[in-house]
Parts: C-alpha cells; sequence; structure tokens
C-alpha cells in the first residue's frame, strides 16, 4: 500500500542526500532530482486511479482530522502532483546537461525542495501546513532565479523576493486572522463552520489570504515580479517556475475561494480578473523582443484564462481549466527548454538572433514550434481539446455576458497566435546569418523535450485519456460537502 | 483605557506591519528595505501570538497542579510563530545575501540605480 505522504517524505530526504552525494561525485548528484522524480511519478500515478474513487485522507500523529495536520489525496491533488512529477522529471534529465557552470550541486538540493514544497501544496489539507509549504517553494525559486548570479538575476531575485515576502506575510495575517474566528487550521473543519459565521467577519481573512496566495499566482495585478524572474532565471528553472509556481499558486487560490470559504459571491470579480490577467498578458508579450520574456508574459496570460475558465464555476468549465492548466504546463516547459538551448546556440535572447534556427537546430526548433502551436490551440496538440472545452462551457451557460467574454478570449488567443507565429515564421522562413552548420542541443536535452512533445500530441488527439479525471477533480473542487465529509467522516 | 488594555496587543501587532509596509514601500536602500521586511514579520508574529494569548495566563500543561484551563494560552499559534520565525530567518538570510552579492558584484544597493528592466 503506497501512501501519500511518501511523495512528499522521499524526495524530501532525497534532496538533503544531495550534498552528501555531491561529495563523492558532482556529477552524480545531478542524478538524484531525476531519481526522486521518477519514484514520485509512480507512486502518483499508482494512486490515481484509487483516488478517482474515493480520496485518500492522511493524518499525521496519530489524530484524527480536524486535531492533527491531515494530507488530502483527491483527484485533482494527486493528479497535479503527477504533473509536478513528470515536469521535473523531465527537466531534470534537461538539467543533466544544460546546468553545467556555477554551483551545480547547491542547484539539485534546492530544485528538488522547490518540487518538494509544490507537491506539498497541492496535497495538504491544512491551512498552515499549506502556508508552510508554500514558503518552501517561494524560498527555494527566489534563491534559483539567482543562479547565474548575474545582474538581471539578482534583480530580479530581490524584486521576487521583496513582493513574494510581502504575499507570504499577507498570507500569514490572514491565516492568523482565520484561526481567531474559528480556532482551527484544518480546511475541512473550517469549511464546515463557515456557515455559522457573519460572512463579514470572513471578508477580511478571504482578502487577505486571496491576495498573498495571488502574488505566486501571478494574478493581475500582483504580477510585476513574474516577467522579470522568469526571463533572467536559468531556462531550465524557467520552465518549473513558468510550469509549475504559478500553477501551484493558483491551485492554492482556487482551493481556497470553493472549499474553504464556499465563496460564490467572489466567483464573478475572478471572472473579471482573470480577463483582465489574460488581456494584459497577451499584449505585453506581443509586444516584446526577447524571447524569454516574451514567454513569461505568455504565462500571465494563460494563467488568465486558466483563472477565467475556474472562476465560471461550472463542472464543464472547470475541466477545461484544469486541462488547460495541463495543457500550458506541458507546453510552457516544453517552449521554455527549446528555447534555452537556441538562446545558448545563438548568444542572444533576441527573437531576431532565432532567424535561420530551423536549419541550424532542426529538431530543437520542431520541439518549439510544438510547443507553440500547443499554446496557440491549433489541432492536434493539447492545447485545442483544452481551448475547446472552456469555449464550449462558457458557451452553454447561455448568458450573454459570458457569451461577451468568451469572444474577448478568443480575441486574445489571435494575439497569442500573431506573436507566436513571428517566431515560428522567424525561425523557419527568414535567412539567418552565415553559421547555417547543424549541431543540436545534447541528447539528454533532446530526450526531455521529446518527453513533452508526445504528451502533448497523444493528450492532444486522445483527449479522453484525461477527461475523466479532470471531470472527478472538477467535481472535488465544485463539491465541497463531499470534501468535508471525507475528511471529518 | 479598558479598549487600550484589551487591544494593547493588537495595536502593537499591527503598529509594526504598518511600520514594516511604509518602509518597504518607501526606501530605495536595499539593506533598509530588509530591515523593514523584517519589522513587518516580527508584526505578524506578534499578532499571531497575541490571537492565542490570555492575559496573566500561562503554558497548558497539564500535570501542574490548581491550574484552570481559563488560565492556559492557546498552544497552536505559539507553535505556528516557532515555524513563522524560521521561515523568517530564512528569508532574511537569502535576502541578506543576495543584498551581499549585489554589493560585491557591481557596488550597488540603491534599488532605483540597479533597474534595468521594464515593462
Amino acid at each position: 500500500m503506497v501512501s501519500p505522504v511518501l511523495l512528499v517524505a522521499v524526495p524530501l530526504g532525497l534532496a538533503f542526500s544531495v550534498p552528501l552525494v555531491g561529495l563523492a561525485s558532482k556529477r552524480g548528484a545531478a542524478f538524484v532530482p531525476v531519481v526522486a522524480c521518477l519514484f514520485n511519478l509512480i507512486v502518483s500515478i499508482r494512486l490515481l486511479p484509487r483516488v478517482l474513487d474515493e480520496p485518500i485522507v492522511t493524518s499525521i500523529g496519530g489524530f484524527t482530522p480536524p486535531f492533527c495536520i491531515n494530507l488530502f489525496a483527491g483527484p485533482v491533488g494527486v493528479l497535479l502532483s503527477t504533473l509536478i512529477a513528470l515536469t521535473g522529471f523531465a527537466v531534470s534529465l534537461y538539467a543533466l546537461a544544460y546546468i553545467k557552470s556555477g554551483p551545480t550541486v547547491r542547484y539539485h538540493t534546492i530544485y528538488l525542495i522547490l518540487l518538494v514544497g509544490a507537491t506539498g501544496v497541492v496535497l495538504t489539507g491544512d491551512v498552515f501546513n499549506l502556508f508552510v509549504f508554500f514558503e518552501i517553494l517561494c524560498i527555494s525559486s527566489y534563491a534559483l532565479v539567482a543562479y547565474f548570479g548575474d545582474r538581471a538575476g539578482l534583480e530580479s531575485a530581490v524584486k521576487y523576493l521583496v513582493q513574494g515576502s510581502l504575499g507570504s506575510a499577507l498570507l500569514l495575517i490572514g491565516i492568523g486572522l482565520l484561526y481567531g474566528v474559528f480556532g482551527s487550521l484544518n480546511m475541512a473543519d473550517i469549511a464546515a463552520k463557515m456557515g455559522s459565521v457573519d460572512r463579514m467577519s470572513v471578508f477580511v481573512p478571504m482578502a487577505l489570504i486571496i491576495g498573498g496566495l495571488g502574488v505566486e499566482a501571478a494574478i493581475f495585478p500582483l504580477n510585476a515580479w513574474l516577467p522579470d524572474a522568469h526571463s533572467s532565471a536559468p531556462s531550465s528553472i524557467s520552465a518549473i517556475l513558468s510550469g509549475i509556481a504559478i500553477e501551484v499558486g493558483l491551485y492554492a487560490v482556487v482551493r481556497m475561494v470553493f472549499t474553504v470559504f464556499g465563496a460564490s459571491s467572489m466567483l464573478l470579480f475572478l471572472v473579471f480578473l482573470g480577463l483582465l490577467t489574460l488581456l494584459v498578458g497577451e499584449m505585453c508579450a506581443f509586444a516584446q523582443t526577447n524571447i524569454k520574456r516574451m514567454l513569461a508574459y505568455s504565462s500571465i496570460g494563460q494563467i488568465g484564462l486558466i483563472v477565467f475558465a475556474l472562476a465560471m464555476a461550472t463542472s464543464g468549465s472547470v475541466s477545461g481549466g484544469l486541462f488547460q492548466l495541463v495543457s500550458h504546463t506541458l507546453s510552457k516547459a516544453l517552449l521554455f527548454l527549446a528555447a534555452g538551448y537556441m538562446i545558448y546556440r545563438s548568444g542572444s535572447t533576441e527573437i531576431s538572433s532565432l532567424e535561420g534556427m530551423g536549419k541550424r537546430m532542426p529538431m530543437t526548433s520542431l520541439a518549439f514550434t510544438v510547443g507553440a502551436f500547443s499554446l496557440v490551440g491549433l489541432p492536434p496538440f493539447a492545447g485545442f481539446p483544452s481551448k475547446f472545452l472552456i469555449v464550449r462551457a462558457a458557451l452553454s451557460e447561455g448568458e450573454t455576458l459570458l457569451t461577451v467574454l468568451i469572444g474577448l478570449v478568443l480575441l486574445a488567443t489571435v494575439i497569442e497566435g500573431a506573436y507566436f507565429f513571428r517566431v515560428v515564421q522567424a525561425i523557419y522562413f527568414k535567412k539567418g546569418g552565415e553559421d547555417t552548420t547543424r549541431r543540436e542541443a545534447p541528447a539528454v536535452a533532446l530526450v526531455s523535450m521529446f518527453v513533452f512533445v508526445v504528451l502533448i500530441l497523444v493528450i492532444g488527439t486522445y483527449p479522453e485519456l484525461v477527461t475523466g479525471a479532470l471531470s472527478s477533480g472538477a467535481s472535488e473542487l465544485l463539491g465541497r460537502a463531499n470534501y468535508i465529509g471525507s475528511v471529518l467522516g | 483605557m479598558s479598549f487600550l488594555r484589551d487591544y494593547a496587543y493588537y495595536i502593537g501587532a499591527f503598529g509594526l506591519v504598518a511600520l514594516g509596509l511604509f518602509t518597504v514601500m518607501v526606501k530605495h536602500n536595499l539593506i533598509k528595505l530588509i530591515i523593514g521586511l523584517s519589522i513587518l514579520d516580527t508584526g505578524v508574529n506578534l499578532f499571531l501570538i497575541s490571537v492565542g494569548y490570555i492575559s496573566k495566563g500561562t503554558a497548558p500543561i497539564f500535570s501542574r497542579p490548581g491550574l484552570e484551563p481559563a488560565n492556559m494560552v492557546d498552544p497552536v499559534p505559539q507553535a505556528l510563530v516557532l515555524t513563522a520565525i524560521v521561515i523568517g530567518v530564512a528569508v532574511l538570510a537569502l535576502a541578506l545575501s543576495l543584498a551581499i552579492r549585489l554589493h560585491k558584484r557591481f557596488g550597488v544597493l540603491d534599488l532605483r540605480k540597479i533597474r534595468e528592466q521594464r515593462w
């Protein structure tokens, strides 16, 4: 019998064994994250069919749930932990070749701790425990953004750290107020008692908690740190930050809004906030000439789309939003990984320096193109069914407001298409400089990109593979009473 | 005066939070900004402690004779604060090491001078 505790405990133990392995062999240290992620992947996939029937509630310390910290491994949690382990696995393969200079042993330690934090956030059932895992995630990402130690990296790490710590302080005040009102930190317990108190007395903690988590989730207007941090970090870390860190922040916001507060009056506000985030992100991305900044702004846009879909709160739109989250993680991680080696080869982050890459690095360019097409939402890539589900869910509501808003979403997708096609055009159809020798990214890096390409194609062609799990995830997020019942018994 | 007596801790805590927020927003020197973050953290910790505090209360040790439940403070916020202090120390250490690195490599601590990237 596998327990969800292993998903946190084993990688955490392995993370602190990295420096020891590094004493013996620096090369060996790089393989520890690969092993840890593979372990998590296997455990998560074995847990997945079980949690689709019934969520697993693990209490720690031998007490019953309201009095202990419990892990809640439901469909959403295990789906996200599978996604984290999968992305973490591919990116750690990529890092075998990509991270060569600097304090590499520390890189692999902190990288694994970051993944532990992310896994902990998606599995925990306790508000303060969520804060602790969230801080593990944030602090390790501050450190990794500054990995190269150059001016841009240090500057954006400082910015990220200051804004992130302000967010965490707000979150902690909110948790303190929540404890003052309910005398409990267990999510299910708070949710069960939510009906018995005045709505106004939980408004301030709710605003503080959502504001605090919103900084990490990069919801407009709290996302000033994101373009700097994601573009100055090493490409492998950008892939993890864009593919996992902000999604985990978003999960925390959604869990708070849907399950803990059950705040249906907040949802329309979040729909508008999501749309605003989407439009601002896509328009800023369109104006960029730096490829990594463009990808970072595009992440803001995608987060907006996911918030928009989740906040519509119908079972169709929530599963569409979760699908979009999965396809964004796969596509954006792939884009950053491919862009990493193209930048390495051309020596510049400008989009114009990518001209002629289609001849110089055909495989890497192909991977980039697959990621770009999937993000824009072309069939047969994973982005198509996810966007299709969101649009269908919004139109089937039959409300005029949502129909107008979905029109704006489609407009944002057109902008997204425009800037991605511009890059693809530069890669394939423009003449580059004299250097036309063909030299690919290293084999391990190509393998890690290949993992994402295959997944994007398979999910895009057979969306039924994931839609079952996604719709039970949606019913978990929307079914508040079931959540409370399965934890408190 | 009873208002002051009852809410002194909350006033102090949110005073510190406001002071910290003000420092973070107004100061341009990185070290002063980090001091502001630290004050903010202290305020939050004081707030958490005062959520569970009872005037003249003491630790809930049940084996001690003559201790009424009404005189026990809530131990949960204190456990939270212990964790929050550790997290605060980690953030502070990381922030200071970034500041040291910035100063060593580029000789600047003024945030206005290191701003290269814009929207």
